[in-house]
């Protein structure tokens, strides 16, 4: 397993870890290593962990059968047009809805739904949901009075391809309809009781607002205009809330409609904060060392636009680094569920890790 | 009772009617009134029903009340953060919430519960919810690319006193925060199953999104200097979706919530469309014979940016008429209900129809 072959990456320094968040880090042994070695013991590393992924679990191929039986269900959640007047509003929806993206959120959902004891199809309507919310925070975030962006996905955005009244108006909607489809008891079996569904709801909700997404959001925009950099705790608070707490709503939402215990669902929930972190330390990396071709929207915006990431304030190896020690503690979590059940979300701890784009 | 005072209102032309919308109306006499003998009898209507309000039943001292209440759990909705990473979201937040407003939607769907035959108090997460819905609906079609006001409730509009981008995550975040307040288990006694409140957070999302709020605002902003003035179905289907829906949702869930019966809550879904396109067809009166100082938000705006509205289709007169006929049809809807616990419900209704701002 990936986990053992990790023991000799050097331990990051505490402080940098908000520890109010995470779970305190395994005591590993100290390794100071040049930058060369590092890179090496990284390429190694990727390496082995492919090749374990593919002898012993196709992520890929997993995350294309869940992407399949999500995207059938995205397409027909729109609600039919009742009524010619609101096409526009359902058009862009659909547009933002449908423009691809790789479905991590739902993926995660139903997988947590199934380790926590559950049938994944439980989950569905809680998955659509996390992918609905999550297509809405990247209309509104793409706005032109937000981060203005022209391209997301290899496509115009929505107020591009339609213009910002939609747009705005279309992100609500599909906050309206993540709502409406989670919390529709019809679409559950009766395994599913309603309280849990009320529980979901409700941590869908919370990972929304001031304690997640916009609130994330916000810092993240009053740190952009700022000159100094933003010091590694604030931007490890805007990455937790701009991008974990979706990944935790996604997680814990799945284990709660799954019927998991409060340990297990805590233990999900501190998988996904983990991986959350990690999956932005990777794309300030990625923003870093790829173009916009490879990665399907505009690149090296961090760099013009003077905007905190990790590398520049760690360096690159030191986020490598804490990208590999963040892969470790997301797995931790993980060690008391059953290993087969648990095999597809430690292979998305490690897709996300070492994804190209 | 103002209901007795009604019949010599002559009856609108049905065609004008959204019979998908609305119940049939009941047959009233043809009366062909001038404007002047009109205008006499609607404000000896208005006379009559203030002076019926005095000594039946307070319905400004019921608003007072409610709204005290309303807004004293509004303030505690929003704490400070723990983490003081930011406030701005929060104050933001608690801008536009506490900004004053009647607090009708809120009102609507605690007396909603009673009349179905709950505790007022049951309905107040919901209740507060819909004043969340209200408020964040307010802060984005303010927004500079939407209607673009710069004063609202007498202040200035969020984005005018904060900026755009958190206005429009302000919005985001109070979307969020209501659905986290209307699902909270904890927040209602063991007489609400959580089935109730899955139901009515159901009913809260249908009302704001593709087929509610969002898709009248669009089609509203569409219609929008156009140089031809809306077809008076569309002008129909921009105000039920705009304005009913909301008022719909607040009374359907505090219906639900107060455990009524299926027929129950359809009349009330009867009376909440019916109010809600009084409410704006009133509003459309008003703006056109009140200043702005009056209103407490911008005038004549209508009148300047060409947006039709009833008077400029079919004239003040007749708007007046149909203010009333709407009125008729939503007390009608009351009739099956305990008159003690309708009252505020008919009342509500004439205080939507005769209200100066």
């Amino acid at each position: 397993m990936a986990h053992t072959l990790l023991p000799f990456v050097a331990s990051f320094s505490s402080h940098v870890l908000c520890t109010q968040l995470l779970i305190s880090k395994p005591h590993l042994p100290q390794f100071s290593s040049t930058s060369s070695a590092l890179h090496r013991r990284f390429s190694c590393l990727a390496t082995s962990v492919q090749s374990t992924s593919v002898t012993q679990f196709d992520i890929k191929q997993y995350m294309i059968e869940k992407a399949a039986i999500v995207n059938l269900a995205l397409d027909s959640a729109i609600p039919t047009k009742s009524f010619p007047q609101s096409n526009r509003l359902h058009d862009a929806m659909h547009y933002s809805l449908m423009a691809g993206g790789k479905r991590i959120r739902p993926a995660l959902c139903l997988t947590a739904c199934k380790i926590a004891g559950g049938h994944e199809a439980w989950a569905l309507p809680t998955a659509l949901a996390t992918e609905m919310i999550h297509t809405m925070s990247l209309i509104h975030d793409d706005l032109p009075c937000m981060d203005n962006d022209n391209l997301r996905r290899g496509k115009p955005t929505c107020h591009i391809a339609f213009d910002e009244p939609t747009a705005v108006l279309a992100g609500d909607a599909l906050l309206a309809l993540a709502f409406e489809t989670a919390s529709n008891l019809s679409s559950y079996p009766t395994e599913v009781s309603p309280d849990r569904i009320a529980r979901a709801v409700g941590e869908l909700a919370r990972c929304i607002g001031t304690e997640g997404l916009a609130e994330g959001q916000v810092v993240d925009l009053e740190c952009t205009c700022v000159s100094d950099q933003v010091p590694l705790d604030k931007l490890e608070y805007i990455h937790l809330h701009k991008t974990a707490s979706l990944l935790e709503a996604a997680a814990v939402t799945g284990a709660i409609i799954g019927g998991g215990s409060d340990e297990q669902i805590d233990q999900l929930r501190r998988y996904a904060r983990s991986i959350g972190l990690l999956f932005q330390v990777v794309d300030d990396i990625l923003d870093l060392t790829k173009s916009s071709e490879e990665l399907g929207k505009t690149a090296g915006k961090d760099l013009v636009s003077d905007k905190t990431t990790y590398p520049k304030l760690i360096g690159l190896d030191k986020s490598r680094e804490f990208v590999e020690e963040l892969l470790g503690q997301a797995k931790e979590q993980l060690n008391d569920f059953d290993p087969e059940s648990a095999a597809p979300l430690v292979s998305l701890a490690n897709y996300i890790a070492y994804r190209q784009r």
